[in-house]
């Protein structure tokens, strides 16, 4: 995650830069397009003049195509944007879901919720304003409900459909291991 | 207001980007240019040109960017509806604007009325100065350092009587007009930002700096 918002600040700065290379070449565009204004009137067809016409002209070509390869990052990092948006929206949703299935209660997936978010039973604790013991309680009850045996169970939970292949089929699959929920006690214990 | 939080959260990830580089850099130039021509360097001086000269060049990149740049920046998705204006102000002053993924109405209008007044100022500029870039002035102006007056001789005959004298003082009339305009208008967009954001819950300027708009 870190990586990626690393990358973007990356692109974005670049992105920056090119514009700021943009709105140079434009000014300096039109200092040369009023100066061969200004010796086209005074002397028209003088080789002077044609020359710095055709310098004039490269550089306004290169204004162009700058800014059809800025236009073009822009684009492509839209894009890639979206589909980051899509992909937190998905597993926000998905998230959502699963615990509706499990028929959490409000409080149980606040903590559920934190939970995933690598939080542990003080943090949480702190957050919501309970005592630990409670909280402990709640996440006892939530990995019971989800027969899962603890936090990294539970957090694999919903890491697995990510993880496309990987390892051998059986033993990488929390979910086909519905038995031993109640372990969970064991692994939050600090 | 609660479901206008609401609204406004999930309309946040598709603007969550709106003003590109190039956007940012020309407004921000612009601004400077405005700021140091109307109120900090000498009228007419060769600093004056200078910087006219660069706003000409800022603001034909933005109209060009205009017509070529990503959706939020073309011309397209801000066309002038003075009506859908009214409304937005209305709806500003009950304070409950809508949230736009371009310029809101009432802020496309300002931008083109900015730009026309920036077009006029620009052009009328020109007419009095006789078209010369600042590095033809800066050559003159050494030249006649240098001794050699025949630069002033051949560029006051040229166009200093009848007809062009008169053209020269309407221009330098309206050059004025409109540039106080222009700098009138700017304080009006200033504060109709600074309003917006109020009403929004967001800082609107934070978006032209940095291109976050949340």
């Amino acid at each position: 995650m870190s990586g990626a918002s690393h990358t973007l600040a990356k692109l974005k700065r670049r992105q920056l830069g090119l514009a700021g290379v943009i709105v140079l070449q434009c000014v300096a565009a039109v200092f040369f397009v009023g100066d061969v204004v200004v010796d086209l009137v005074q002397s028209p067809l003088a080789e002077h003049a044609l020359l710095e016409m055709l310098v004039t002209l490269a550089l306004i070509v290169g204004i162009g195509l700058n800014a059809c390869q800025l236009r073009r990052m822009l684009e492509r990092m839209r894009v890639q944007d979206r589909a980051l948006g899509t992909a937190r929206g998905d597993l926000a949703r998905i998230v959502e879901t699963q615990f509706e299935t499990w028929c959490l209660t409000p409080a149980e997936r606040d903590v559920g919720l934190l939970a995933l978010k690598g939080l542990d039973a003080a943090e949480i604790a702190e957050i919501r304003g309970a005592a630990k013991g409670t909280v402990r309680a709640q996440l006892t009850r939530i990995y019971a409900k989800a027969g899962v045996s603890g936090r990294a169970q539970f957090a694999a939970w919903f890491v697995e459909d990510l993880l496309d292949g990987g390892l051998g089929t059986a033993g990488s699959n929390p979910r086909g291991r519905p038995g031993a929920p109640i372990q969970a006690e064991r692994l939050d214990q600090e | 207001m609660s479901d206008h939080v609401d609204t406004g959260a999930r309309a946040a990830p598709e603007i969550a980007q709106p003003w590109d580089p190039v956007v940012r850099l020309t407004h921000w130039s612009i601004a400077a240019a405005v700021i140091a021509n109307g109120l900090l360097t000498k009228p007419g001086g060769t600093i004056h040109v200078w910087v006219g000269w660069a706003a000409m060049a800022v603001l034909a990149l933005r109209l060009v960017w205009g017509l070529i740049g990503p959706a939020e920046a073309r011309f397209a998705s801000f066309l002038p509806a003075p009506r859908a204006a009214v409304s937005h102000l209305a709806d500003l002053l009950r304070g409950r604007p809508r949230e736009h993924s371009s310029h809101n109405p009432a802020g496309a209008i300002m931008a083109y009325a900015l730009w026309a007044c920036l077009a006029v100022v620009i052009g009328t500029g020109l007419v009095m100065t006789g078209g010369k870039s600042p590095i033809t002035i800066a050559e003159e102006k050494a030249a006649v350092a240098a001794g050699d007056w025949s630069v002033l001789v051949t560029g006051n005959a040229g166009d200093r009587h009848g007809d062009e004298e008169g053209l020269g003082e309407v221009a330098e009339e309206i050059h004025k007009v409109t540039a106080n305009l222009m700098l009138l208008l700017a304080l009006l967009h200033v504060a109709g930002v600074a309003v917006e954001s109020r009403a929004l819950g967001r800082n609107l300027v934070r978006g032209m700096v940095t291109g976050r708009r949340r």
